[in-house]
Formats: structure tokens, sequence, C-alpha cells
């Protein structure tokens, strides 16, 4: 039963981190309408701007993951700037097409990168607060409640930034209508750079509270990525509180899967296998997810 | 410039068979690479540039063919030939399946299913290693019982061939109308009487049985399996052929898979940044030549054509008629 209960907890720290991951994912596809098949890369990218910014700068961890929250948004936004202005232009044909191939290039490329300058071996950076709590039987690392209460926070702000800024409700407005959004005077262009950038910095946050916890590696990128795909189609494609409850069941289905299943050899590996299985699931059964919105399609 | 296209055919296989004569056993081996790159480039780019259907389990499919055929060498001792068949066989009864699963899904979903999909083939690889011996690698029983790699040479470029054919055929025949027809709208395809179900199905048979058959030839020629033949990073050099090759011409998609191949070679000296080099060619390739890179060229050499090629895409109709 203790077990049962820490293997819940440790469910829940990782559920919201990845529900971080895949708020950015949903909201990237909801504002420019592409899917980015580079943001797991973007997670692994976060996490190594957080540990060159302790090693290299000697900054301390917290300090460090704002750096690397600001860093990944600037990334986001350049290349956005860069590669995806093909999207809004009129004389672009099959922009779904273009965005998947686009997004996976630059996917293949980051993390090729990410080798020759990282190095292929698992780095970790220190921890943002050493230790363990223990309440009676239960043990669990600070870094999990740090970055389970980080990962709060940080969707907090978003949904906060989301709903009762301005910008925010530019962004809300340019996913519901980019026409429409432009006749009330709002500057798309900018928008998608800042949606594109808020979802890199997402992702750059997550990657850099996962990595003392999990360590950091060229090729972590992939599993995360495919986890958010499964994540923002269960919670519905475009919408930020489906990703947030799909992002927490998620994390806590894949934690005591590991726990309970049959052969411990395999389960660290099967669990990957498991959100895959849910994804192929509802991608047949109910591509809409649960709380998918109308108004978010593909073009 | 009438017989471009003849001219150009038989002086490639002139020089197909002259090559083997002329250069040492490293470079037959890198044409031997480069034309199982291409089968898988070109089958990749049926489905991507004339269906429009992103499929990124092809190297899933791949490893499944390879699969396939090993074991069933190594289980029943059955000719490997028989085995390369039914790899070829199973890939693309699976291909077809994945085909039917993901009628529904369109673009970006279908993508992310693929995706997951080939995810799911490569974890079962990996952790059934008493089967399939994981991460080290399945012993493979060779294709031919000879040291030279010349008889290799041959099948290779006779599967190319054969693959370069059957496809080819299919894309020229009304199937292949069919096919840009429902990459450009699926609906209106449909309502003008094109059969989507089967187009979309027959496209991922076809397209995953030469992958199958791909992989099968490639495990029985190096002589060892890893499920990272179906890894994402594979996926990606196969997309980067076919995208700077040109996606909507098969031969152009075979080109690129041998020049990305020959300059992976030329440049082994710059070690991994080879592929940061072809991620970045792909991201330029779509940036700024979505044609890609030797499909225009090719155009421009046909421009002389009194007739417009039978091959041209409805995207240059479109242009042409907007001129």
């Amino acid at each position: 039963m203790d077990y049962a209960i820490v293997q819940t907890l440790n469910g829940l720290g990782l559920g919201i981190i990845l529900a971080v991951i895949a708020v950015g994912l949903t909201l990237v596809f909801s504002i420019l309408k592409v899917v980015n098949f580079a943001h797991g890369e973007l997670y692994m990218v976060g996490g190594y701007f957080a540990y060159y910014t302790i090693t290299l700068l000697g900054l301390s961890p917290f300090p460090a993951l704002v750096v690397a929250i600001a860093a990944s948004f600037l990334l986001g936004a350049v290349l956005e700037r860069s590669l995806l202005s093909p999207l809004y232009s009129d004389a672009t044909e099959r922009k779904a097409e273009y965005g998947i191939l686009i997004t996976f290039g630059l996917a293949v490329a980051l993390r090729n990168l990410a080798l020759i300058l990282f190095g292929p071996f698992p780095l970790r950076p220190p921890s943002f607060v050493i230790g363990v709590q223990k309440w009676g039987p239960f043990t669990i690392a600070n870094d999990r409640i740090v970055a389970g209460g980080a990962g709060i926070v940080l969707l907090a702000a978003l949904v906060y930034f989301v709903q009762r800024t301005t910008w925010g409700q530019a962004l809300d407005a340019v996913s519901q209508s980019r026409e429409s959004a432009a006749i009330v005077g709002i500057n798309p262009r900018r928008v998608y750079t800042l949606g594109f950038g808020l979802g890199a910095a997402l992702a750059g946050g997550a990657g850099a509270l996962i990595a003392p916890i999990f360590s950091l590696s060229p090729s972590m990128g992939i599993l995360r990525d495919t986890q958010a795909f499964v994540i923002v189609i269960l919670g519905g494609m475009g919408s930020v509180p489906g990703s947030i409850i799909a992002g927490i069941l998620i994390g806590l289905a894949e934690s005591l899967f590991t726990a309970y299943f049959p052969d411990p050899t395999r389960a660290l590996s099967y669990s990957n296998a498991f959100s895959v299985l849910v994804l192929i699931v509802i991608l047949i059964l109910r591509p809409t997810g649960i709380l998918g919105r109308r108004h978010v399609q593909m073009e | 410039m009438r017989h471009l296209h003849v001219y150009a055919v038989v002086l490639l296989v002139a020089f197909a068979l002259v090559y083997a004569r002329v250069v040492n056993a490293y470079w037959i081996h890198v044409a031997i690479v480069s034309m199982i790159y291409g089968i898988l480039a070109a089958s990749w780019a049926l489905l991507a540039g004339y269906v429009g259907q992103f499929s990124f389990a092809h190297m899933a499919f791949a490893s499944l063919g390879g699969y396939t055929s090993a074991l069933l060498v190594q289980w029943y001792s059955v000719a490997v030939p028989l085995g390369m068949a039914a790899g070829l066989v199973l890939s693309a009864l699976f291909g077809s399946l994945i085909g039917w699963v993901c009628l529904r899904m369109r673009g970006p979903y279908l993508a992310i299913f693929t995706l997951a999909f080939s995810e799911i083939v490569r974890i079962v690889l990996l952790s059934e290693h008493q089967v399939t011996s994981g991460p080290a690698g399945l012993r493979v029983a060779p294709l031919l019982q000879t040291p030279s790699r010349v008889p290799y040479y041959y099948v290779a470029l006779g599967l190319l061939a054969l693959c370069l054919t059957v496809m080819g055929l299919v894309v020229h025949s009304r199937w292949g109308l069919f096919f840009r027809a429902v990459r450009e709208d699926e609906e209106a395809a449909g309502a003008s009487g094109v059969n989507v179900v089967r187009a979309k199905i027959l496209a991922f048979a076809v397209a995953s049985g030469f992958a199958g058959l791909a992989g099968a030839f490639y495990a029985h020629y190096i002589g060892i399996l890893t499920p990272e033949l179906g890894s994402s990073d594979q996926m990606g050099l196969v997309v980067a052929m076919a995208v700077i090759g040109g996606l909507e011409r098969l031969p152009a998609a075979v080109g690129g898979a041998i020049g990305v191949e020959t300059l992976q070679e030329v440049l082994r000296s710059y070690g991994p940044w080879r592929f940061v080099l072809f991620g970045a060619l792909l991201l330029l390739t779509m940036r700024f030549f979505r044609n890609g890179l030797l499909a225009p060229a090719w155009q421009r050499l046909l421009e002389a054509r009194p007739v417009g090629s039978v091959l041209t895409s409805s995207r240059e109709v479109r242009k042409g008629h907007r001129a």
C-alpha cells in the first residue's frame, strides 16, 4: 500500500511536468495550426540550457531555471521567424504538410547538434534542493516536489497570462480567427512569434525541471514528444485544461503501470509503449479527444 | 529533347553496369547501401509526395521486413529469397492495415500515429531480446554464399529497378492521378468518384511492401540487424533524402538517396556533423526549394519539350493556369 502511495505521488509529479510540456505543444498547435515535431527537442535543449548556466556561469539552480526558460523562449522566437513564416503566406500550398516536414527536420537537426555539442553521455545538473522528504513510511526526493511545485506555478502563470492579459487575449483571438484578429488590430505575426516562443519556453522549463531527476541526454526528447502527443490528443488538440488533466492522468497511469507490470525487467521499456498504445487507441476511437475544441482544426 | 527520358535511362543503366567493374569493394558497398536507401526514399516519396500521407513508420516497416525474413530463415531454415518475399508480404499487409486504420486521420494526426506505431515496434524489438537479441543485434544469414560484393550489387540494382518499375507503373496508371487527387483534396476527389479508401490502402501497401523488401535485403546483406534500423534518426535520413531529391518524382528521390549516401561517405571524417548537415539541408530545401533540388533541375532540362510532361504535378499545372 505504501508503495502504491509513493508511486502515485511520483506519478503526480511526473504528470505535472508532462502537462507543462503538453500545454506548450497545444498552445503552438492552437495558434500556429502546426504540430511541432521538434517540441521534445526544445525540451531537451531547455535542460541543457539550465545545465550549462549552472556549470559554466556558476548560477544556482533556481536562477538557472529562469535563464533556461528565457533562453528557450528566445530560441523558439528565432526558429519561428526563420523557419515557419511560409505557414502564413497564401502562396504556400498544403501548409500542414510543410509544418510536419519542417519541424521533423528541425528535430533531427537539433538532436544531432546536441549530440555533438553536449556529447552522448547523460549529464546531471545539481539538485534544486538536496535530500528527500520522509513522512512516516513515505520517501519522496525533494527534486520531485520542486519539479511538481514549479510546474504548477508555470501552468498557473500561463493560464493567468492567457486569460487575464491583453497579449493572452490576443493569442486566443488569433487561435480562433487570424483574419478577425487582424481586423481588430492584432498583428498576427507578433502573436505567432509569441505563441511559439511560449511553447518553447514551457518545453524548456520542463526540461530544466526534470534534469536533476532523470539526467539529460540528446535523445531524451523523443519519448517526451510522443508522450506530449498522447496527452494533447487525449485532452483534445488546442485545449489547455484538457492537456493539464490528461498530463496528470498519463503521468499517474505510467507510474502505476511501471510499478505493477508483471515482468519488472521490461516494465520500464513497456511503460513507454503503454502511453503510445493509449495514443493509438484514442486516435482510432476518438480523434478529437476529451475536451477537443471544434474551431481549432487543421487548415 | 523529345527522348530525354529514354536517353537518361540508357545512360544510367550503362553507367551502373560499368560502375561495378571499375571501382573497388568499398565504393561498391556504398553503391549497394545507396540503392537500398533509394528504394526506401522512393517508396516513402510515393506515399508522401503523391498521396500526401506523411507516414513516419516507413523504417518500422523496413525493420519488420528485416526481422521477419531473418527469423524465418533462422527458425525454419527457409531459403533466403523466400524469407525476403515473406518480409515484403508481411510489411505490405501491415502497411495496408495501417492505411486502413489511418483512413480517418489527416496530416499531423497520421504523422503522430505512425510515429507512435514505429516507437512501439522499436520498443518491442528492443525488449524481447530472447527472440531478437535486442540492442546487441540479430545475426542474419547472408543472401549469397560469396565473399565478393559484386553479386550483391547486381541484386540491389535489380531490386531498385523492380521497385521503380512497379511504382512507376502504379503512378502512371490512373491510380497515379487518383493519388494526386487525394493529396490535393480528399473530399473533392471522393466526390469526383475516386475511391479514396482503396487509393490510400493501395499506396500504403505498395510503399510499405517495398520498405519491407529493402529492410530484408539490408539485413541479409549486412549480416546483422538491430532495432536502430527503425529509429527516428534513420527515418529522418530517409525523409531528408526524399525531400532533397524531390518528393514528387520517384527517380528524384532515388537520386537524393544516392547523393546523400555518397556525401555521407565522402564526409566521413566529419563524423556526426554530417547528420547536422543533412538536417540543415532538409530544412533549407523545405524552406526555399519545396520541390526538391533534383526534380526541378530535371524539369528545366525537359522544358525544351513541346508538350508538358505527363508527370507534371497538379501544382505546376495550376501555376500554369494562373500564368
